[in-house]
């Protein structure tokens, strides 16, 4: 025995040898990804998190052709309102947005559904970089750039969250909005009030402007203090306080000219000196059918040349007086091709022949020209607005010259924003803060009952509101089904 | 690493025990019987005899007789004395234990001192069915273990669930193992040919060993080997033909379809307001509008017949116009389906010498698919070379390389590319080729021929279903491919030493390479506006498993003990590289060097790593009473690292009741009780690093690089454990019946599940441990040699599963997934869904039930119904799992003629039917409608079938997921029909010696299933998708011996 011990012993010593791994054998590290504590330590790392941000407000959603970002949704908000007709069914994407259908569905890849996962993975990473950035090393400056730029895509998002889960602002403020994050968390908070998430923005955007200021951005795609302030500016407008919102949109557009006629016609797919702020997407990181440009663009093959042209109504197109070089952005009657049909846009068209490279438009000047002109008409001082109005417009029209007052002064620059600003993605809120119920023209030209089905809504009609995702409600301790928007 | 220490200290230690070689025969012809199992008596030591019928056995020290088993013909004991040749010749007989050599990790055991649940299947089985992919043999020959149908895709696989479904969110399949090493290839790309069993190890005591992945249990497969004496050759050939095996849905034809589609729009108009009038649609104006409107842009926009597109309807009857004929029908399905062929040829050599044995192969198989544009071809070769270096050291490799390539990887879903989708749904007024007013084909100047449609402005309109595509001409000029090259490569090294010791050491590594194309060409379709767009991926892949076992077997007078201890590690790397470029010069390429414009590009490696100890120990007195125990230590690198060790063991026993002296029923020949328990270990989720919080990358903006948080951390993620419990009894009775019965139930605990979080917390989910299910249910296994003679035999085979699947506990209160609701006492595929309450004979609503509510907004136990669809209530409907799922071999022989007819079948389970709920649509222009549509309800006087609810464009809110399209997924099957005929030796005597038999065999023979057109094997959830269909194979061949 001792001797069959002995023999043993060599042996095993050498199975141990062969048997033990290295002790990091089981350690192993992705190669697509980074840990989470790797992106903080520096700004370098942080600026890496903000610019992924940014990239996300574009990327598609979902596996669906329909969703691929603020575009979309912005999309959206133009199909709820009164100046767009689906020509055809075609592939059949955002008819259920333009006949006021999808609402209803509450399931995770729903125009809900995906809204509320874009808005939230926003302010989730917004969250993260306002509490991690200070904490990297680096400079103080470009920790301000970065904190400043996160707040205002949190009171952004939290902007569109509040308007679409809820009816706008005025008379609405102790109505339950969505819920209201301000730090990184697994659980789940009740809806905040409107006026809780207005606060929470208001506060954003002025700490963000405090941050930016003197701050020269790094790219179109990033906010300057200037892009804040056209931010506050349109929040201001929501909330109905036209002295914040003329003097936030004056600030935004000062050094800002309306862009040239020959820049109006050149398709809105590369940013130039009117742009604000905008989104430039390269050919290889652009999102080919699940794009805005798909949706719009009928002259290459895409979803709007295949059915889902996007046409203006004949009633808004008759109210353009010739001259008017936005006129020439829309089919003239009488000429339009089965591709191109009368009335179909032409205003959003694909820059580069066989690419699908085409920025997107967020923020601009004319829109700053309208917030103020508009706040000053309600304020009373007709003869500044009026002025405002004319120095946006004589660039599209240099016979105009508004002279109107009072309450058609108002509606003479609503009518020039609903001109001005098609295919934005403004009708939606635009209708809501100015409580007009959606009328949708009908007849040759305008809206057709096969598509649009629904001709007339009171604006406050609850079946506007948009869902909170079932998932949400079954996932977030703090939310019930007796939550859910009516 | 040290394996030339090791070398020098085997060869110090001289082996106590001693290799018997010997060849076994049948008694009656003198042809070599492979696959008899060679048992050393009184232990457990024992192994199988190669194609040649010869074996070489390690028999311990105290062994002194072999046992010669082999189904079909008698158990034969011999002595070994003194002699190292052991030959024997057996006698048919019918009154045996099937397969009586079981394959268990690191070894194998015979099936009588077997504790475990374990099922074989022979080589012979699996060569009666012409499959491409070994998983697609396994339905309906295993008990317990129920397979998708694997789709149709030229040498695409089925999925196995083993005993039920073991988990919700990380991976329900089974560990294949390939000759002792875990396989991480394509399934496909094994030969079936070079397989001579494959034994699928059911419970915890038979597969804990392999602790760390098999908690869904353990597929392992094992090739041919070679045998002693002159080579061998043996050819297998078979040409055969597929069709669909499943047939199309019935659709309406032109005529129908334009009159519904009128009916749908009439119908849509009168639920709207007339602008002219600013009152409703008269049913007249409605009528008169949809006559004016049917063919135009609005409406179908095609007009296949002989009158203006206003003329088509009559608005008065709402029919035909008598005098309108039609121009063309096309038919899609005709153009782009075909019957494929299949060819499958494979040749082996093997044989061995003194101390050395080998088996070589080689074969390719082509098969197109039932979809043109689609097929698959390969070839495949395989040496396995064993050689005993002394008597101590035994050494062998297995080797098998393979080339493969799959043409035709469709896009799948709703996208136009995809063949099935394009082709079910367009309706059947448009036409594959362009036509002109009259009818008349239109001639492209380009090449002479029929010009395609492509359903553009341009040609004959914007077609409402799926324009600018035509699959035809689009699918030829595309190229969704994968070139596959594969190898596995096993080497071991098997030393004995001192009394009872062995030490074996297995390398055994895995490569794989796929080069993807995905190109869509630049004259047609999606990618012409960027003349063409090409995508070029390559994954690449490396695994390998290195194990050291010391394995010890005594033999104390009755007693034996056998026990064995070893380490193992595992480590794959992936690597993924893919590039996309546009603008293509030429037609003809899909490489990128010509394309101007580069799009996306990027690639990544992953990483898998495991570690594990373990041990068992078999203990049996005097054959009579078997215990076994093992355990196991698993590390994994998917988990953080003070909780990624998991601990995981079996034990097992058995009784074998007809050894007992005092057990004396003449007509009971074996009764085995057998019993385990045992925890294993499951962390196969999708996500290598599940425990990690991340920040995805790639997310750049324009130029600067970008990234978003992607996951949160969890440091206690650990192992999802399956604790598994198994009873039954082996039993052969009357000579004549043969069959195990066993109960089990298995409970996964610690799920590893994707938790789902508030999504406006800004991630959806995090991983972690929460929630129990539990699988329980019993399977039985019969055999019945009805008649055997010399000149008639004729057996039965039948197996049978039943299991259901509760979940115990949950992180939340119910998450709904789909047409599924996840509940604690409910199973993970019980449908969630509205009830479909028929039609309103009033108006032709659809209708769904709805709970009355109290005034506190409890149900008050009432129903009633409504038309809006949203208010309908949801309620549990059923599962997708079966009651009862099973298979019935019939095997017949007359002289030379064989024939078998499997059967296989699935009772009970429900199937949502997806495909036929988009067939019933209200009227979406373009799409093509079933049959059954024409039993809608039309008018108060003709209420249709009562299901089928008015057609209606554009309608919204009465439609949705419901009841509707929930149906009975059972079917039968005839699997396969094999008949065949063995020459006679006076005709083959020639060809010295030759073994030749031809034979017909027909696989998917028929599927019958309770609506034509449904596919309910689809899937395991009993959900339908647009993928390719299944297939029915009639084949020819020849299995030549020499």
């Amino acid at each position: 025995m001792k001797n069959i011990l002995k023999k043993l012993s060599p042996l095993a010593l050498a199975v141990l040898m062969l048997t033990s791994c290295e002790k990091d054998y089981l350690e192993t590290a992705p190669t697509q990804s980074v840990a989470s504590d790797e992106v903080f330590k520096t700004v370098d790392g942080a600026f890496v998190a903000l610019n992924g941000t940014f990239r996300s407000m574009w990327t598609s959603m979902g596996g669906s052709h329909g969703h691929f970002g603020q575009k979309s949704h912005d999309l959206t908000m133009d199909l709820m309102g009164t100046d767009i007709v689906l020509h055809t069914r075609g592939y059949n994407w955002f008819t259920g947005e333009y006949n006021l259908s999808a609402y209803a569905s509450a399931t995770d890849g729903s125009r809900s559904g995906l809204a509320w996962e874009y808005y939230y993975r926003t302010i989730s990473n917004a969250n993260r970089i306002i509490a991690n950035v200070d904490k990297a090393t680096g400079n103080p400056a470009d920790k301000e750039y970065i904190k400043g730029n996160a707040l205002a895509l949190r009171a952004y998002s939290y902007f569109y969250l509040a308007n679409l889960w809820q009816h706008t602002y005025k008379g609405h403020e102790t109505a339950p909005a969505v819920p209201l994050y301000t730090e990184p968390t697994t659980e789940g908070k009740p809806r905040a009030t409107v006026q809780e998430v207005y606060d929470q923005i208001v506060a954003d955007l002025t700490q963000a402007e405090t941050l930016l200021a003197g701050k020269t951005r790094k790219h179109i795609s990033h906010l300057n203090a200037a892009a804040v302030k056209g931010i506050r500016a349109r929040v201001a407008l929501q909330m109905e306080d036209y002295a914040t919102a003329a003097a936030k949109a004056n600030e935004a557009r000062q050094g800002l000219a309306p862009m040239s006629a020959t820049a109006y016609t050149a398709g809105f797919g590369k940013a130039n000196s009117e742009w604000m702020w905008g989104l430039e997407i390269p050919n290889d990181q652009s999102t080919i059918y699940a794009s805005f440009f798909s949706h719009f663009d009928a002259k290459v093959v895409s979803y709007a040349s295949l059915g889902l042209q996007k046409k203006i109504t004949k009633e808004l197109y008759d109210q353009i007086p010739a001259g008017d070089v936005r006129k020439s952005v829309f089919i003239t009657p009488g000429t339009g091709t089965a591709k191109l049909p009368d009335y179909n846009q032409t205003k959003f068209t694909l820059p580069v022949a066989g690419s699908w490279a085409a920025d997107y438009i967020l923020m601009r000047a004319s829109e700053m020209y309208l917030i103020e002109a508009e706040a000053l008409a309600r304020l009373g001082n007709e003869g500044e607005a009026q002025t405002v109005l004319n120095a946006l417009v004589q660039a599209r029209n240099p016979a105009y010259s508004a002279t109107q007052t009072g309450s058609d002064l108002i509606n003479e620059i609503l009518l020039q924003r609903r001109i001005e600003l098609w295919g934005e993605g403004f009708s939606l809120l635009d209708l809501k803060r100015t409580k007009t119920n959606i009328k949708r023209p009908d007849g040759d030209g305008n809206h057709q009952a096969a598509l649009a089905v629904v001709f007339e809504r009171a604006i406050d009609d609850p079946t506007l509101l948009w869902r909170i995702p079932q998932s949400e409600i079954d996932a977030n301790d703090a939310l019930a089904p007796a939550d859910q928007n009516p | 690493m040290n394996l030339a220490l090791l070398l020098l200290l085997v060869n110090q230690a001289w082996a106590q025990s001693r290799t018997i070689t010997g060849k076994v025969t049948d008694a009656a012809s003198g042809q070599p019987l492979p696959g008899v199992a060679v048992i050393v008596k009184g232990t457990t030591a024992g192994t199988a005899t190669g194609v040649d019928g010869s074996y070489s056995l390690n028999v311990p020290e105290k062994g002194n007789t072999l046992v010669f088993r082999y189904i079909g013909y008698e158990t034969k004991e011999q002595a070994i004395g003194s002699a190292s040749t052991v030959n024997v010749a057996l006698g048919v007989n019918s009154e045996q234990l099937s397969e009586v050599v079981v394959q268990v990790p690191y070894g194998s055991v015979a099936k009588t001192a077997f504790t475990g649940s374990e099922a074989t299947i022979s080589s012979s089985a699996i060569q009666k069915q012409q499959v491409t992919s070994v998983t697609r043999v396994l339905e309906g020959l295993v008990p317990g273990l129920q397979t998708t149908n694997g789709g149709g895709a030229p040498g695409s696989s089925a999925s196995v669930r083993i005993r039920g479904i073991g988990s919700i969110n990380a991976s329900s399949d089974p560990l294949y193992v390939v000759d002792g090493v875990p396989f991480d290839g394509t399934y496909s790309s094994i030969s079936t040919d070079d397989i001579e069993a494959v034994t699928v190890l059911k419970d915890a005591a038979a597969s804990a060993l392999y602790g760390a992945r098999a908690a869904n249990g353990v597929i392992m497969i094992t090739t041919k080997k070679g045998g002693k004496g002159k080579p061998r050759v043996a050819v297998n050939f078979r040409k055969g033909v597929s069709e669909r095996g499943i047939p199309e849905y019935d659709r309406v034809n032109s005529q129908e379809y334009y009159e519904l589609m009128w009916e749908a729009m009439r119908n849509s108009y009168a639920a709207s307001t007339n602008p002219a009038t600013k009152l409703p649609y008269t049913p007249a104006e409605a009528a008169a509008a949809a006559s004016k409107n049917i063919a135009g842009p609005n409406g179908l926009v095609y007009n296949p017949f002989n009158v203006a597109g206003d003329q088509v309807i009559d608005p008065a009857t709402g029919k035909l116009n008598p005098s309108a004929r039609l121009l063309y029908e096309d038919n899609w399905s005709d153009v782009l389906f075909q019957d494929a062929t299949r060819n499958d040829l494979n040749v082996s050599i093997s044989g061995g010498a003194e101390n050395s044995d080998y088996y070589i192969s080689a074969g390719y198989i082509n098969e197109d698919g039932i979809a043109k544009f689609s097929d698959y071809d390969r070839f495949n070769s395989r040496v396995k070379l064993n050689t005993a270096v002394s008597k101590a050291v035994k050494a062998g490799m297995n080797i098998s390389a393979t080339l493969s390539n799959s043409n035709g990887n469709f896009a799948d879903g709703t996208a136009t590319a995809n063949p099935f989708y394009f082709s079910r749904y367009m309706g059947p007024i448009y036409p594959v080729w362009q036509r002109d007013g009259e009818g008349a084909f239109v001639i492209d100047p380009a090449t002479g021929e029929r010009a395609l449609d492509w359903g553009v402005p341009g040609q004959m309109g914007s077609r409402p279903y799926a324009g600018n595509s035509n699959l035809l001409g689009s699918l030829g000029l595309d190229e969704r491919s994968t070139r596959r090259s594969e190898a596995t490569a096993n080497a071991y090294l098997e030393a004995k030493f001192l009394k009872n010791f062995t030490f074996k050491t297995t390398l055994g590594g895995n490569y794989y390479n796929g080069l993807g194309t995905t190109f869509q060409n630049s004259l047609f379709g999606d990618a012409a506006n960027v003349a063409g767009r090409s995508t070029k991926s390559d994954t690449r892949q490396i695994s390998y498993t290195f194990n050291q076992v010391l394995s010890w077997n005594k033999q104390f007078g009755s007693h034996s003990i056998s026990a064995l201890a070893g380490h193992e590690n595992y480590s794959l790397e992936s690597r993924f590289m893919s590039a996309t470029r546009t603008g293509f010069p030429f037609p003809g390429t899909s490489e990128l060097a010509p394309a101007a414009t580069a799009g996306a590009s990027t690639s990544y490696t992953d990483e898998h790593k495991l570690e594990g100890f373990f041990s068992q120990v078999s203990y049996s007195f005097a054959d009579k009473y078997l215990l076994s125990g093992s355990f196991r230590r698993d590390g994994s690198s998917r988990f953080f690292t003070d909780s990624r060790w998991g601990n995981f063991y079996s034990i097992g026993a058995g009784w074998r009741i007809s050894e007992e002296n005092f057990f004396n029923a003449e007509w009971v020949d074996e009764l085995k009780l057998k019993g385990s328990y045992g925890e294993q270990g499951n962390e196969d989720v999708e996500n290598y690093y599940a425990w990690q919080g991340l920040y995805g990358l790639g997310w750049n903006n324009v130029n600067a690089p970008g990234s978003i948080v992607s996951s949160l951390p969890n440091t206690n993620l650990q192992w999802e454990k399956n604790a598994s419990f198994n009873v039954g009894a082996d039993f052969s009775l009357f000579n004549k019946v043969q069959g195990t019965i066993e109960y089990f139930e298995r409970t996964s605990d610690n799920l590893l599940f994707e938790v789902p979080l508030p999504t406006s917390t800004g991630i959806k989910s995090i991983w972690d441990n929460v929630g129990t299910m539990k699988n329980y249910g019993w399977e039985a296994q019969l055999g019945y040699n009805a008649i055997s003679t010399s000149d008639f035999d004729w057996r039965v085979d039948l197996n049978l599963t039943s299991y259901k699947n509760k979940i115990t506990k949950l992180p939340q209160e119910e998450i709904v997934n789909g047409t599924k609701k996840l509940m604690v006492g409910h199973s993970v595929y019980d449908f969630w869904l509205r009830e479909y309450a028929g039609v309103d004979p009033a108006n032709g609503d659809a209708l769904y039930y709805k709970d009355v509510l109290d005034a506190d907004g409890e149900p008050t136990g009432e129903r009633t119904t409504t038309n809006v669809y949203n208010e309908g209530t949801y309620y549990y409907h059923g599962s997708a799992i079966p009651k009862l799922v099973g298979g019935v071999t019939n095997a017949f022989r007359y002289k030379g003629l064989d024939l078998s007819v499997l059967l296989t079948f699935q009772s009970g389970g429900k199937f949502y039917d997806a495909n036929y709920a988009n067939l019933m649509h209200r009227g979406s222009y373009g799409t093509h409608w079933s049959k059954d549509i024409l039993n809608r309800w039309q008018s108060e006087e003709n209420p249709g079938d009562g299901k089928t609810p008015r057609l209606q464009n554009g309608i919204s809110g009465q439609d949705g997921a419901s009841t509707r399209w929930l149906f009975d997924a059972s079917y039968l099957t005839v699997k396969n029909i094999n008949i065949g005929y063995t020459l006679p030796k006076s005709l083959t005597g020639k060809l010295g010696g030759a073994t030749l038999r031809v034979f017909g065999a027909v696989d998917n023979a028929v599927i019958l299933t309770k609506n034509e057109g449904m596919d309910p094997q689809r899937s395991f959830n009993g959900t339908s998708d647009y993928t390719y269909p299944i297939y029915r194979t009639a084949t020819v061949g020849l299995n030549a011996n020499f």
